[in-house]
């Protein structure tokens, strides 16, 4: 049963923050698809504060250095929206497969981000995009990269006294970028993802120009294999090339998280996967 | 004419509009609410139960014990061997413990954590072979539960006659019904003192008997009613929260409500028993099954429930629908300190029909035959014997739901780079195994001038009432609009037996047949077929003291041999082809199941769209069963990590009737609600071989499994 608490409902982003500074023991509700279900096995605040009405922490806008999203985007929204299909595909493509139609429609980008599941779907699509995100509080706000932002299994570094508010990509459109998105599930909807790639890869005269991937749900939290996209830089599209860096992809995994019973699986699918993946 | 219509469900409109309480919803004026406490520990004596800070709680009412029992603490649907509370000692964890009554949902789940239970831990048993090997006891009598053989012809002669020997081992596992309404219902003391229980039940009256027998009172005094109930599939067949609304009733004289989180419902309901199947196929060059051994291992938990009857149902069914001369079947259930394994959709056959469909396309593989063709050629047939040589004599259409799929076989065509096709057969006795399973109704008038239907058949979302009521507009020749149905209230109607084994509209649907016959002769002395209206008729029938019209049936079975299981356990069997295609995606191990071409022997199909209806499910489940579904005890805590199907699983299906009539069944009509599961599995797993030359011998074949497979196949390339 869910404990008992009081909700608050916040108009604007300041009355937000008021509240969060404000009022002892509180946690801050950006669609409850995660926090209720917590709550309802025993988490317990004294205080939850709804930002899910603040109409600037919602939607989509572009800026001088590429575009941001609001925080409290559902991923219904961000699955659909036709600005991001163009520009984040595979942003696009992750929302349109977290969960359910229900948990699509009230789960938002920013709570998937505070939440920080290693098997987050929203992540390695920001990862690939270089995401920064947006914290503000009373006094002040401060800018920070995703890569940085979650710094354990769902754990951020973001203070208590803080609310995500934007998520910015910097640059619009990767243009000539082959971007992708792919996840392995136990079954065909409604379920948490077992490993996720985010690519997106440029090409030019049979070289690969720029690499870039994410991998979910391997490692304790999403990651970039960045010595292997370095390595690819300027290499050549062909099989060995294609083989030896997935070879160190997945050495560097188990450099990270050491050997777990689940790799008895994982190693080889993400093996496939990103061969699959480079090629092309 | 209503028989082969496709008319409405009869509760269809109530149920979009939301109108019908499902037992989970109801509420009374002044209700407790009552939990169960249950064990933490596998296996263990109680050595003190302190119930003294639960009780101290502002709200709590009452904490039941065992001692606090009037009657017997015993209840089981085969056996009386399960303990309504336990006393001294536990076997499974979730084993009940005590009631706690309190004013609020609330404030009973809040004390369920100030109850203290000091245990003394036994060595606990996993699984049945250690079971078998321990000189631990779970019960007095022994680990074995029940052993059952099947022996027909001489299995040794029959190898040495056969060309060729397929022999593998195939494993199941523990599935949970994963109904949509987890248990639940109310009790309350109507104004005659009588204790009223409204549950989600697949039995009323089984319940009645046991509630009589737990508090010591004459079944009159008891009245058991099923509410609109949300799924069963088996799992509702047990006492779930019956006993312990009516002795919470009895003892506090309040109402009483109990509601299972699916939390609780996953950790106290029966599962699906995991058998280990060792199976070993003997063939001639022509493709002729000449011999069938079978060694079957079972897992029933700390309690029979069904155990003892999954183990005869499944030795019966081993060789599949196949006529084979030689036959050795052992079967065995164990007890283990596991969850109990009782009823679910299919009764051990889902299971046993995996392993006998693996091991006919192993043949067909070996002997360069087609797999449809083997089944052709082995196929029971009117004048079959059975493996417990039973003539077939009547209702036996396996080969035509065989021919129907045929032309879809020969077409079939590989789309993708890794799509495979499968079959999978089936057949399946209706009703329970050898032994008297009657179903009784009546009939009779109302005051308004209608007929009275009063039948003790749990509609449990199958259709049962639908059917029924079909089959009684038929043979009275009456309309909808003349007959009331009053049904699963003990106080209102005749033991029909359980929604199970498929039986309902075979066993019941012939009762009510039986019923309506009687009937339609008063109908017609009083001139209804003439010129009299059913209103005058009533008001004549009301002057002569409203005369009741009895139905009966009871399938005409034998008890079986107890060394060989030879005999005739069920009066007639259903049959059915599934061909399944899939795609597998070979870098995730990911199956899809894109389409399924059913082909069932229904021996009448009264209503077509609910036939339909029942298909699709059964498929549904069969995917899970075959890609999904695995409880892992003291793992599996909710849906969460417990997968079933969602409509994007969900194939195309195609369904093919076989109407191969039945003479002892109510318009030649034949059972189907497991039937339409028990194929599908199978279809799959045959299907995934088809598409990437691999063989799963266990399931559920999840993405993980059937990786390693792939894994492994590539591996043996290397070599």
């Amino acid at each position: 049963m869910l404990p008992e608490f009081l909700s608050r409902t916040a108009k604007t982003k300041e009355e937000a923050l008021s509240y969060i500074t404000g009022l002892e023991d509180v946690k801050v509700l950006a669609g409850g698809t995660d926090l209720i279900v917590r709550m309802r096995k025993g988490e317990a605040y004294k205080h939850l504060v709804d930002v899910m009405e603040v109409p600037e922490m919602k939607g989509i806008s572009c800026d001088e250095e590429g575009f941001k999203i609001g925080a409290t985007t559902t991923h219904n929204r961000l699955s659909n929206s036709q600005f991001i299909k163009m520009n984040a595909r595979s942003l696009s493509l992750a929302c349109g497969l977290i969960g359910s139609p229900q948990i699509r429609n009230m789960g938002t980008i920013g709570g998937n981000l505070i939440n920080a599941s290693p098997a987050a779907d929203t992540i390695p699509p920001l990862l690939v995009h270089d995401a920064v995100l947006t914290l503000e509080s009373k006094g002040g706000e401060r800018k920070e990269e995703l890569e940085d932002f979650i710094i354990a299994p769902y754990k951020t570094s973001m203070k208590s006294d803080e609310l995500l508010t934007f998520i910015h990509i910097k640059r619009k459109r990767f243009k000539d970028y082959r971007e992708g998105y792919k996840r392995v599930t136990k079954r065909a909807a409604l379920a948490i993802s077992r490993l996720s790639v985010a690519w997106a890869i440029h090409e030019y005269e049979g070289l690969f120009h720029d690499v870039r991937l994410a991998i979910g749900s391997c490692t304790p939290m999403p990651f970039r294999p960045r010595i292997v996209e370095e390595f690819l830089k300027g290499n050549k599209k062909e099989e060995q090339i294609i083989i030896e860096s997935v070879k160190m992809i997945l050495e560097e995994i188990k450099r990270i998280t050491g050997d777990r019973p689940s790799f008895i699986y994982k190693i080889p699918v993400l093996k496939d996967l990103l061969e699959n993946i480079l090629r092309g | 004419m209503f028989i082969g219509r496709d008319i409405d469900r009869i509760d269809v409109l109530d149920k979009v509009l939301g109108k019908p309480i499902f037992a989970y919803d109801l509420k009374v004026e002044g209700m407790l609410f009552g939990c169960i406490y249950r064990s933490k520990r596998p296996h263990a004596l109680i050595k003190k139960i302190d119930i003294q800070d639960a009780l101290s709680l502002n709200g709590i009412v009452k904490v039941i014990t065992h001692a606090d029992i009037p009657g017997e603490n015993a209840f089981g649907a085969i056996k009386k061997d399960q303990f309504y509370l336990a006393g001294d000692k536990v076997r499974y964890i979730g084993e009940p413990i005590l009631i706690i009554l309190g004013e609020s949902e609330k404030i009973v789940r809040k004390a369920l954590n100030s109850i203290k239970v000091e245990y003394e831990d036994i060595e606990a048993i996993y699984d049945p072979f250690s079971s078998r090997d321990s000189t631990t006891l779970i019960h007095d009598t022994g680990n074995l539960l029940s052993y059952r053989t099947v022996i027909k012809g001489d299995f040794e002669q029959g190898f040495n006659e056969s060309d060729v020997v397929v022999e593998h081992t195939y494993k199941t596992t523990w599935l949970d019904h994963a109904f949509m309404e987890t248990e639940s219902g109310i009790g309350y003391m109507d104004e005659t003192g009588k204790i009223v229980i409204c549950s989600s039940t697949q039995n009323v009256h089984y319940k009645r008997k046991e509630i009589s027998k737990l508090l010591a009172l004459p079944e009159d005094r008891i009245r058991v009613i099923q509410a609109t109930t949300g799924g069963g599939f088996g799992g509702k067949l047990d006492m779930t929260v019956e006993g312990y609304i009516a002795l919470s009733v009895y003892l506090t004289k309040r109402p009483v409500v109990m509601r299972f989180t699916r939390e609780e419902s996953f950790l106290s309901n029966t599962k699906r028993h995991p058998l280990y199947i060792e199976y070993k196929t003997g063939a001639k060059k022509d493709g002729s099954i000449n011999a069938v051994k079978v060694n079957i291992i079972g897992d029933t938990g700390a309690y029979i429930s069904y155990g003892e009857t999954v183990c005869l149902r499944a030795a019966i069914h081993a060789t599949g629908p196949y006529e084979v001369p030689h036959v050795f079947v052992e079967s065995r259930m164990f007890y283990t300190n596991n969850h109990i394994s009782g009823a679910m959709r299919g009764f051990g056959i889902p299971q046993v029909a995996f392993a006998h469909e693996s091991q006919i396309d192993e043949v067909a593989l070996l002997l360069n035959m087609d797999p449809l063709e083997v089944r052709m050629k082995n196929g029971l047939r009117r004048g079959s014997l059975t493996a417990t040589s039973q003539l077939l004599t009547n209702s036996a259409g396996f080969l035509e739901t065989l021919k129907k799929i045929e032309p879809f076989w020969k077409a079939r065509k590989k789309q993708g780079l890794h799509t495979g096709f499968g079959l999978g057969c089936m057949y399946y006795g209706i009703g329970n195994t050898g032994v008297s399973n009657p179903s009784s109704c009546y009939l009779t008038f109302t005051d308004e001038g209608k007929i009275a239907f009063h039948s003790g058949v749990c509609e449990i979302g199958q259709g049962s009432d639908t059917a029924l009521l079909q089959i009684l507009l038929e043979t009275l020749n009456v309309e909808e609009r003349d007959v009331v149905l009053l049904r699963g209230d003990t106080d209102t109607s005749n033991d029909a037996g359980s929604s199970s084994a498929s039986r309902q509209t075979y066993v019941s649907g012939r009762a009510v047949y039986d019923a309506a016959l009687k009937m339609r002769k008063y109908l017609k002395s009083k001139g209804y077929y003439d010129c009299e209206t059913l209103r005058g008729v009533c008001l004549l029938a009301k002057e002569e003291g409203l005369p009741v019209f009895e139905g009966f049936f009871d399938p005409p079975t034998s008890p079986v041999d107890s060394k060989t299981s030879q005999g005739i356990p069920y009066a007639t069997y259903a049959f059915a082809t599934h061909m399944t295609e899939i795609d597998v995606d070979k870098a995730t191990g990911f199956c899809k199941v894109k389409k399924v071409h059913a082909s069932h022997d229904v021996g009448k199909a009264i209503n077509l769209k609910n036939v339909k209806g029942q298909i699709y499910g059964g498929i549904a489940m069969g995917v899970g069963l075959a890609l999904m579904e695995e409880f892992v005890p003291s793992k599996t805590e909710s849906f969460d990590s417990y997968y079933i199907p969602t409509s994007m699983d969900m194939p195309d299906v195609e369904i093919f009737i076989v109407e191969d009539e039945e003479p002892t069944g109510p318009f030649g009509a034949k059972g189907l609600g497991e039937p339409a599961l028990i194929p599908q599995a199978a279809s799959i797993v045959n299907a995934i071989k088809d598409a990437v030359g691999v063989r799963a011998f266990e399931l559920p074949c999840h993405i993980e499994r059937l990786k390693a497979l792939i894994e492994s196949e590539k591996d043996k390339w290397v070599e």
